[in-house]
Protein backbone atom coordinates (compact mmCIF):
# COMPACT_ATOMS: atom_id res chain seq x y z
CA UNK A 1 0.00 0.00 0.00
CA UNK A 2 2.56 2.56 0.91
CA UNK A 3 4.77 1.26 -1.85
CA UNK A 4 2.43 2.41 -4.23
CA UNK A 5 1.47 5.38 -2.35
CA UNK A 6 4.92 6.12 -2.98
CA UNK A 7 5.46 4.84 -6.84
CA UNK A 8 3.07 7.54 -8.24
CA UNK A 9 4.85 9.87 -6.88
CA UNK A 10 8.04 9.01 -8.19
CA UNK A 11 7.46 10.72 -11.58
CA UNK A 12 6.88 14.59 -9.16
CA UNK A 13 9.44 13.23 -7.03
CA UNK A 14 12.20 13.09 -10.35
CA UNK A 15 10.56 16.09 -11.41
CA UNK A 16 11.24 17.94 -8.00
CA UNK A 17 7.37 19.52 -7.77
CA UNK A 18 6.73 17.48 -4.93
CA UNK A 19 6.30 19.89 -1.74
CA UNK A 20 9.02 19.66 0.87
CA UNK A 21 7.57 17.19 3.20
CA UNK A 22 6.20 14.52 0.38
CA UNK A 23 9.85 14.93 -1.09
CA UNK A 24 11.12 13.62 2.41
CA UNK A 25 8.81 11.16 2.46
CA UNK A 26 9.43 9.62 -0.75
CA UNK A 27 13.25 9.69 0.08
CA UNK A 28 12.87 7.89 3.12
CA UNK A 29 10.97 5.50 1.73
CA UNK A 30 13.50 4.79 -1.15
CA UNK A 31 16.13 4.36 1.13
CA UNK A 32 14.44 1.71 3.06
CA UNK A 33 12.64 -0.10 0.27
CA UNK A 34 14.73 -1.69 -2.85
CA UNK A 35 11.80 -2.22 -5.04
CA UNK A 36 10.95 1.48 -4.96
CA UNK A 37 14.28 2.48 -5.78
CA UNK A 38 15.00 0.28 -8.35
CA UNK A 39 11.59 1.81 -9.93
CA UNK A 40 13.02 4.76 -9.36
CA UNK A 41 16.16 4.15 -11.28
CA UNK A 42 13.79 2.58 -14.46
CA UNK A 43 11.48 5.62 -14.37
CA UNK A 44 14.73 7.92 -14.62
CA UNK A 45 16.11 6.29 -17.05
CA UNK A 46 13.19 5.85 -18.86
CA UNK A 47 12.53 9.38 -18.42
CA UNK A 48 16.07 10.31 -19.86
CA UNK A 49 15.51 8.16 -22.82
CA UNK A 50 12.16 10.33 -23.11
CA UNK A 51 14.39 13.71 -22.75
CA UNK A 52 16.80 12.25 -25.62
CA UNK A 53 14.03 11.31 -27.81
CA UNK A 54 14.95 13.18 -30.42
CA UNK A 55 12.45 14.79 -32.81
CA UNK A 56 11.50 13.34 -36.07
CA UNK A 57 12.69 15.95 -38.96
CA UNK A 58 9.10 17.21 -41.09
CA UNK A 59 9.24 17.12 -44.62
CA UNK A 60 10.30 20.65 -46.32
CA UNK A 61 6.75 20.62 -48.40
CA UNK A 62 4.96 20.83 -44.68
CA UNK A 63 7.04 24.60 -44.30
CA UNK A 64 5.84 25.45 -47.86
CA UNK A 65 2.82 24.46 -47.87
CA UNK A 66 1.89 26.57 -44.51
CA UNK A 67 3.58 29.55 -46.38
CA UNK A 68 1.52 29.40 -49.39
CA UNK A 69 -2.01 29.02 -47.46
CA UNK A 70 -0.61 31.94 -45.58
CA UNK A 71 -0.25 33.84 -48.14
CA UNK A 72 -3.53 33.12 -49.91
CA UNK A 73 -5.24 34.13 -46.34
CA UNK A 74 -3.54 37.03 -46.28
CA UNK A 75 -4.59 38.03 -49.82
CA UNK A 76 -8.50 37.39 -48.49
CA UNK A 77 -8.15 39.05 -45.45
CA UNK A 78 -7.22 42.23 -47.38
CA UNK A 79 -9.65 41.51 -49.45
CA UNK A 80 -12.50 41.36 -46.25
CA UNK A 81 -10.73 44.38 -44.98
CA UNK A 82 -11.32 46.35 -48.15
CA UNK A 83 -15.21 45.58 -47.94
CA UNK A 84 -15.29 46.21 -44.29
CA UNK A 85 -13.47 49.72 -45.41
CA UNK A 86 -16.33 49.35 -48.01
CA UNK A 87 -18.70 49.43 -45.47
CA UNK A 88 -17.28 51.55 -43.31
CA UNK A 89 -17.35 54.29 -45.98
CA UNK A 90 -21.32 53.59 -46.67
CA UNK A 91 -22.15 54.34 -42.92
CA UNK A 92 -19.55 57.04 -43.59
CA UNK A 93 -21.28 58.24 -46.45
CA UNK A 94 -24.32 58.74 -44.95
CA UNK A 95 -24.04 62.65 -44.52
CA UNK A 96 -23.47 63.40 -48.18
CA UNK A 97 -26.31 60.83 -48.80
CA UNK A 98 -28.60 62.98 -46.75
CA UNK A 99 -26.90 65.98 -48.81
CA UNK A 100 -27.80 64.18 -51.64
CA UNK A 101 -31.15 64.26 -50.64
CA UNK A 102 -31.86 67.49 -49.63
CA UNK A 103 -30.24 68.97 -53.06
CA UNK A 104 -32.75 66.87 -54.73
CA UNK A 105 -35.47 68.30 -52.22
CA UNK A 106 -34.26 71.76 -52.98
CA UNK A 107 -34.09 71.52 -56.65
CA UNK A 108 -37.43 70.54 -56.55
CA UNK A 109 -38.93 73.59 -54.39
CA UNK A 110 -36.90 75.25 -56.86
CA UNK A 111 -37.69 73.64 -60.08
CA UNK A 112 -41.64 74.08 -58.39
CA UNK A 113 -41.23 77.97 -57.48
CA UNK A 114 -39.78 78.70 -61.33
CA UNK A 115 -42.32 77.08 -62.50
CA UNK A 116 -44.83 78.89 -60.69
CA UNK A 117 -43.00 82.28 -61.28
CA UNK A 118 -42.86 81.59 -64.94
CA UNK A 119 -46.60 80.79 -64.99
CA UNK A 120 -47.21 84.08 -62.83
CA UNK A 121 -45.22 85.93 -65.65
CA UNK A 122 -47.01 84.26 -68.53
CA UNK A 123 -50.62 85.31 -66.75
CA UNK A 124 -48.89 88.80 -66.10
CA UNK A 125 -48.29 89.10 -69.26
CA UNK A 126 -51.72 87.78 -70.67
CA UNK A 127 -53.84 89.63 -68.11
CA UNK A 128 -51.69 92.73 -69.22
CA UNK A 129 -52.54 91.97 -72.77
CA UNK A 130 -55.87 91.35 -71.94
CA UNK A 131 -56.44 94.65 -70.31
CA UNK A 132 -54.51 95.92 -73.37
CA UNK A 133 -57.52 94.30 -75.37
CA UNK A 134 -60.12 95.87 -73.48
CA UNK A 135 -58.89 99.02 -73.07
CA UNK A 136 -58.54 99.32 -76.76
CA UNK A 137 -61.93 97.69 -77.22
CA UNK A 138 -63.30 100.47 -74.83
CA UNK A 139 -61.90 103.31 -77.13
CA UNK A 140 -63.68 101.57 -79.84
CA UNK A 141 -66.79 101.41 -77.82
CA UNK A 142 -66.59 104.99 -76.77
CA UNK A 143 -65.56 106.53 -80.19
CA UNK A 144 -68.62 104.29 -82.15
CA UNK A 145 -71.20 105.29 -79.16
CA UNK A 146 -69.75 109.18 -79.56
CA UNK A 147 -71.00 108.33 -83.16
CA UNK A 148 -74.37 107.38 -82.56
CA UNK A 149 -77.50 108.73 -83.68
CA UNK A 150 -79.55 108.36 -79.92
CA UNK A 151 -78.54 110.48 -77.74
CA UNK A 152 -78.75 108.21 -74.72
CA UNK A 153 -76.02 106.13 -76.55
CA UNK A 154 -73.66 109.15 -77.02
CA UNK A 155 -74.50 109.83 -73.31
CA UNK A 156 -73.49 106.55 -72.69
CA UNK A 157 -69.95 106.63 -74.71
CA UNK A 158 -69.18 109.89 -73.06
CA UNK A 159 -69.97 108.28 -69.78
CA UNK A 160 -67.83 105.29 -70.47
CA UNK A 161 -64.84 107.28 -70.55
CA UNK A 162 -64.62 106.85 -66.66
CA UNK A 163 -64.20 103.05 -67.26
CA UNK A 164 -60.95 104.20 -69.19
CA UNK A 165 -57.82 104.73 -66.42
CA UNK A 166 -55.89 106.64 -68.76
CA UNK A 167 -57.72 107.49 -71.89
CA UNK A 168 -55.48 108.74 -74.84
CA UNK A 169 -55.78 111.80 -76.90
CA UNK A 170 -58.12 111.02 -79.49
CA UNK A 171 -60.68 110.21 -76.70
CA UNK A 172 -60.72 113.44 -75.25
CA UNK A 173 -60.50 115.65 -77.99
CA UNK A 174 -63.53 113.45 -79.53
CA UNK A 175 -65.75 114.44 -76.19
CA UNK A 176 -64.67 118.00 -76.09
CA UNK A 177 -65.80 117.80 -79.99
CA UNK A 178 -69.13 116.60 -78.32
CA UNK A 179 -68.93 118.88 -75.46
CA UNK A 180 -68.57 121.89 -78.00
CA UNK A 181 -71.07 120.57 -81.20
CA UNK A 182 -73.46 118.28 -79.97
CA UNK A 183 -77.15 119.36 -80.71
CA UNK A 184 -78.59 117.58 -77.49
CA UNK A 185 -77.48 119.91 -74.22
CA UNK A 186 -78.00 116.44 -72.38
CA UNK A 187 -74.73 114.96 -73.87
CA UNK A 188 -72.90 118.88 -73.72
CA UNK A 189 -73.39 118.76 -70.09
CA UNK A 190 -72.33 115.35 -69.34
CA UNK A 191 -69.31 116.04 -71.35
CA UNK A 192 -68.58 119.06 -69.39
CA UNK A 193 -69.02 116.73 -66.39
CA UNK A 194 -66.68 114.23 -67.79
CA UNK A 195 -64.06 116.54 -69.14
CA UNK A 196 -63.70 118.21 -65.68
CA UNK A 197 -61.47 115.26 -64.42
CA UNK A 198 -59.13 116.04 -67.26
CA UNK A 199 -58.52 120.38 -66.84
CA UNK A 200 -54.53 119.70 -66.44
CA UNK A 201 -54.73 118.80 -70.39
CA UNK A 202 -54.12 121.83 -72.05
CA UNK A 203 -56.39 121.19 -74.70
CA UNK A 204 -58.96 120.63 -72.80
CA UNK A 205 -58.72 123.94 -70.81
CA UNK A 206 -58.62 125.26 -74.38
CA UNK A 207 -61.96 123.21 -75.55
CA UNK A 208 -63.90 124.70 -72.56
CA UNK A 209 -62.87 128.34 -72.83
CA UNK A 210 -64.45 127.87 -76.36
CA UNK A 211 -67.33 126.51 -75.20
CA UNK A 212 -67.90 129.70 -72.78
CA UNK A 213 -68.00 131.15 -76.03
CA UNK A 214 -70.42 128.87 -78.30
CA UNK A 215 -72.29 127.65 -75.48
CA UNK A 216 -76.04 128.83 -75.37
CA UNK A 217 -77.24 126.95 -72.45
CA UNK A 218 -77.34 128.47 -69.10
CA UNK A 219 -76.74 125.95 -66.79
CA UNK A 220 -73.91 124.17 -69.03
CA UNK A 221 -72.59 128.05 -69.23
CA UNK A 222 -72.42 128.08 -65.43
CA UNK A 223 -71.03 124.31 -65.11
CA UNK A 224 -68.27 125.88 -67.36
CA UNK A 225 -67.63 129.29 -65.45
CA UNK A 226 -67.12 127.61 -62.14
CA UNK A 227 -64.98 124.91 -63.97
CA UNK A 228 -62.75 127.22 -65.01
CA UNK A 229 -63.02 129.53 -62.28
CA UNK A 230 -62.03 126.36 -59.92
CA UNK A 231 -58.86 125.82 -62.08
CA UNK A 232 -57.94 129.77 -61.89
CA UNK A 233 -57.73 129.52 -65.60
CA UNK A 234 -56.47 133.17 -66.49
CA UNK A 235 -56.87 132.66 -70.27
CA UNK A 236 -60.54 132.24 -69.89
CA UNK A 237 -61.15 136.69 -68.57
CA UNK A 238 -61.24 137.51 -71.98
CA UNK A 239 -64.33 135.57 -72.98
CA UNK A 240 -66.10 135.89 -69.64
CA UNK A 241 -65.74 139.67 -70.32
CA UNK A 242 -67.23 139.42 -73.54
CA UNK A 243 -70.29 136.95 -71.66
CA UNK A 244 -71.15 140.15 -69.78
CA UNK A 245 -71.01 142.28 -73.11
CA UNK A 246 -73.26 139.85 -74.49
CA UNK A 247 -76.87 140.62 -74.88
CA UNK A 248 -78.43 137.62 -74.76
CA UNK A 249 -76.65 135.92 -71.49
CA UNK A 250 -78.87 135.56 -69.00
CA UNK A 251 -78.84 138.11 -65.66
CA UNK A 252 -77.78 135.26 -63.32
CA UNK A 253 -75.13 133.95 -65.52
CA UNK A 254 -73.76 137.28 -65.67
CA UNK A 255 -74.04 137.29 -61.56
CA UNK A 256 -72.08 134.26 -61.67
CA UNK A 257 -69.45 135.90 -64.30
CA UNK A 258 -68.95 138.27 -62.22
CA UNK A 259 -68.29 136.75 -58.86
CA UNK A 260 -66.04 133.80 -60.63
CA UNK A 261 -63.92 136.86 -62.52
CA UNK A 262 -63.21 138.70 -59.86
CA UNK A 263 -62.20 135.64 -58.01
CA UNK A 264 -59.36 134.35 -61.16
CA UNK A 265 -56.57 136.87 -60.43
CA UNK B 1 16.58 40.02 -27.02
CA UNK B 2 13.73 38.44 -25.41
CA UNK B 3 11.41 35.60 -26.68
CA UNK B 4 7.87 37.36 -27.32
CA UNK B 5 5.53 34.75 -25.78
CA UNK B 6 3.07 32.68 -28.47
CA UNK B 7 0.23 34.09 -26.59
CA UNK B 8 1.78 37.81 -27.62
CA UNK B 9 2.23 36.40 -30.94
CA UNK B 10 -1.00 34.79 -31.39
CA UNK B 11 -2.76 37.97 -30.02
CA UNK B 12 -1.42 39.45 -33.15
CA UNK B 13 -2.09 37.05 -35.31
CA UNK B 14 -5.48 37.73 -34.32
CA UNK B 15 -5.53 41.63 -34.60
CA UNK B 16 -4.37 40.53 -38.49
CA UNK B 17 -0.75 40.12 -38.23
CA UNK B 18 -0.72 36.85 -40.09
CA UNK B 19 3.49 36.53 -40.55
CA UNK B 20 3.66 36.45 -36.60
CA UNK B 21 2.05 32.73 -37.43
CA UNK B 22 5.14 31.87 -39.08
CA UNK B 23 7.22 32.30 -36.19
CA UNK B 24 5.03 30.45 -34.08
CA UNK B 25 4.85 27.41 -37.06
CA UNK B 26 8.63 27.69 -36.48
CA UNK B 27 8.36 27.26 -32.97
CA UNK B 28 6.04 24.71 -32.63
CA UNK B 29 5.33 22.31 -35.83
CA UNK B 30 8.10 19.39 -35.30
CA UNK B 31 6.27 19.19 -32.14
CA UNK B 32 2.98 18.98 -33.81
CA UNK B 33 4.47 16.55 -36.24
CA UNK B 34 6.10 14.26 -33.58
CA UNK B 35 3.06 14.43 -31.67
CA UNK B 36 0.95 13.10 -34.34
CA UNK B 37 3.68 10.61 -35.69
CA UNK B 38 4.10 9.27 -31.81
CA UNK B 39 0.38 9.04 -32.24
CA UNK B 40 -0.23 7.13 -35.70
CA UNK B 41 3.12 5.83 -36.36
CA UNK B 42 2.60 7.07 -40.11
CA UNK B 43 4.18 10.27 -41.18
CA UNK B 44 2.54 10.81 -44.46
CA UNK B 45 -0.92 10.93 -42.38
CA UNK B 46 0.98 12.76 -38.88
CA UNK B 47 2.16 15.45 -42.19
CA UNK B 48 -1.27 15.88 -43.49
CA UNK B 49 -2.44 16.31 -40.03
CA UNK B 50 0.01 18.63 -39.16
CA UNK B 51 -0.90 20.96 -42.17
CA UNK B 52 -4.47 20.78 -41.28
CA UNK B 53 -3.44 21.88 -37.93
CA UNK B 54 -1.83 24.93 -38.67
CA UNK B 55 -4.41 25.89 -41.46
CA UNK B 56 -6.99 25.63 -38.62
CA UNK B 57 -4.69 27.99 -36.58
CA UNK B 58 -4.90 30.44 -39.17
CA UNK B 59 -7.90 29.96 -40.20
CA UNK B 60 -9.42 29.94 -36.60
CA UNK B 61 -7.23 32.97 -35.49
CA UNK B 62 -10.28 34.32 -34.17
CA UNK B 63 -11.50 31.84 -31.58
CA UNK B 64 -7.90 31.78 -29.73
CA UNK B 65 -9.07 33.07 -26.63
CA UNK B 66 -6.13 34.28 -24.88
CA UNK B 67 -5.23 31.24 -23.18
CA UNK B 68 -2.24 28.96 -23.40
CA UNK B 69 -1.05 28.90 -26.93
CA UNK B 70 0.09 25.52 -26.58
CA UNK B 71 -2.91 24.00 -25.04
CA UNK B 72 -5.10 25.54 -27.56
CA UNK B 73 -2.42 24.10 -30.45
CA UNK B 74 -2.57 20.66 -29.05
CA UNK B 75 -6.09 20.79 -28.62
CA UNK B 76 -6.69 20.89 -31.91
CA UNK B 77 -3.75 18.63 -33.16
CA UNK B 78 -6.03 16.12 -30.77
CA UNK B 79 -9.53 16.85 -32.90
CA UNK B 80 -7.65 16.91 -35.81
CA UNK B 81 -6.44 13.60 -35.39
CA UNK B 82 -9.97 12.10 -33.90
CA UNK B 83 -11.48 13.51 -36.77
CA UNK B 84 -9.53 12.06 -39.23
CA UNK B 85 -10.30 8.60 -37.50
CA UNK B 86 -13.63 8.93 -36.88
CA UNK B 87 -14.02 10.07 -40.63
CA UNK B 88 -14.06 6.97 -42.37
CA UNK B 89 -14.21 3.90 -39.76
CA UNK B 90 -14.02 2.31 -43.68
CA UNK B 91 -11.35 4.07 -44.60
CA UNK B 92 -9.57 4.27 -41.47
CA UNK B 93 -9.54 1.27 -38.97
CA UNK B 94 -9.30 2.69 -35.50
CA UNK B 95 -6.01 3.95 -33.74
CA UNK B 96 -5.14 1.22 -31.69
CA UNK B 97 -5.50 -1.21 -34.95
CA UNK B 98 -3.57 1.58 -37.24
CA UNK B 99 -0.77 2.12 -34.51
CA UNK B 100 -0.35 -1.74 -34.45
CA UNK B 101 0.07 -2.36 -37.89
CA UNK B 102 2.23 0.53 -38.47
CA UNK B 103 4.32 -1.55 -36.18
CA UNK B 104 4.69 -4.73 -37.98
CA UNK B 105 4.91 -2.86 -40.98
CA UNK B 106 8.03 -0.88 -39.98
CA UNK B 107 9.50 -3.00 -37.67
CA UNK B 108 12.04 -4.49 -40.18
CA UNK B 109 13.54 -0.64 -41.10
CA UNK B 110 14.28 -0.18 -37.76
CA UNK B 111 13.21 3.57 -38.31
CA UNK B 112 11.21 3.67 -34.88
CA UNK B 113 13.47 3.86 -31.90
CA UNK B 114 12.63 1.41 -28.75
CA UNK B 115 10.57 4.32 -27.07
CA UNK B 116 8.34 4.80 -30.16
CA UNK B 117 7.72 0.83 -30.30
CA UNK B 118 7.50 0.68 -26.34
CA UNK B 119 4.76 3.58 -26.81
CA UNK B 120 2.93 1.56 -29.50
CA UNK B 121 1.99 -0.94 -26.90
CA UNK B 122 0.37 1.54 -24.60
CA UNK B 123 -3.85 2.13 -24.85
CA UNK B 124 -4.30 5.61 -27.03
CA UNK B 125 -4.92 7.74 -24.30
CA UNK B 126 -2.02 7.00 -22.27
CA UNK B 127 0.17 7.31 -24.96
CA UNK B 128 -1.20 10.60 -25.63
CA UNK B 129 -1.22 11.57 -22.06
CA UNK B 130 2.38 10.27 -21.89
CA UNK B 131 3.66 12.43 -25.39
CA UNK B 132 1.83 15.60 -23.88
CA UNK B 133 3.34 15.35 -20.41
CA UNK B 134 6.94 13.48 -21.11
CA UNK B 135 7.33 14.74 -24.61
CA UNK B 136 6.18 18.18 -24.96
CA UNK B 137 6.42 18.98 -21.70
CA UNK B 138 2.48 20.29 -20.95
CA UNK B 139 1.63 20.55 -17.45
CA UNK B 140 -1.20 18.79 -15.65
CA UNK B 141 -3.50 21.78 -15.41
CA UNK B 142 -3.32 22.48 -19.05
CA UNK B 143 -3.14 18.85 -19.81
CA UNK B 144 -6.53 18.45 -18.01
CA UNK B 145 -7.99 21.51 -20.41
CA UNK B 146 -6.87 19.85 -23.12
CA UNK B 147 -8.25 16.70 -22.61
CA UNK B 148 -11.24 17.65 -20.58
CA UNK B 149 -10.36 16.04 -17.14
CA UNK B 150 -8.98 17.70 -13.76
CA UNK B 151 -5.44 18.01 -13.05
CA UNK B 152 -5.69 15.68 -10.21
CA UNK B 153 -7.21 13.04 -12.71
CA UNK B 154 -4.52 13.64 -15.32
CA UNK B 155 -1.81 13.31 -13.22
CA UNK B 156 -2.82 10.11 -11.75
CA UNK B 157 -3.54 8.70 -15.08
CA UNK B 158 -0.05 9.88 -15.94
CA UNK B 159 1.68 7.91 -13.08
CA UNK B 160 0.50 4.89 -14.41
CA UNK B 161 0.87 4.96 -17.58
CA UNK B 162 4.25 5.93 -17.15
CA UNK B 163 4.88 2.52 -15.19
CA UNK B 164 3.04 0.93 -17.65
CA UNK B 165 5.47 2.35 -20.08
CA UNK B 166 8.09 1.34 -18.19
CA UNK B 167 7.48 -2.32 -18.26
CA UNK B 168 7.10 -2.58 -22.22
CA UNK B 169 10.29 -0.54 -21.76
CA UNK B 170 12.80 -2.51 -19.83
CA UNK B 171 11.25 -5.86 -20.88
CA UNK B 172 12.34 -5.47 -24.91
CA UNK B 173 15.61 -3.43 -23.72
Amino acid sequence: MEKNHVKTLLPDYLDNTLSESEKNKVAAHIASCASCKNALTELSTLLNHIKDEPLVAASEQLRTNFFEQLETEKQNSSKVVSLDNRTDKKTKNWTPFLLKIAASIALLFVGYFFGQQQQVNRLDKEIAQLNHETLALKQTAVLSLIGNKSASKRIQGVQYIEELSAPNEAIVAAIADRMLHDENTNVRRTAVEVLSEFTVSESVKNSFIQALQTEQDPGIQITIIHLLGKIQEKNAIAPMQQMLDKENTKSYVKEELKSIISTII
Amino acid sequence: MQKVTDEKLMQQAKNGNLDVLKILFERHHLHVFNFLLKMCGDRMLSEDITQDVFYKVMKYRDTYNNGKFVSWLFTIARNCLNTHFRRGPKEHEPIETVAQKQLVNDEQQTDYSDLHLALQQLSASDRELIILNRFQEIKYNELAEIVGSTPGAVKTKISRALQKLKTIYFKNV
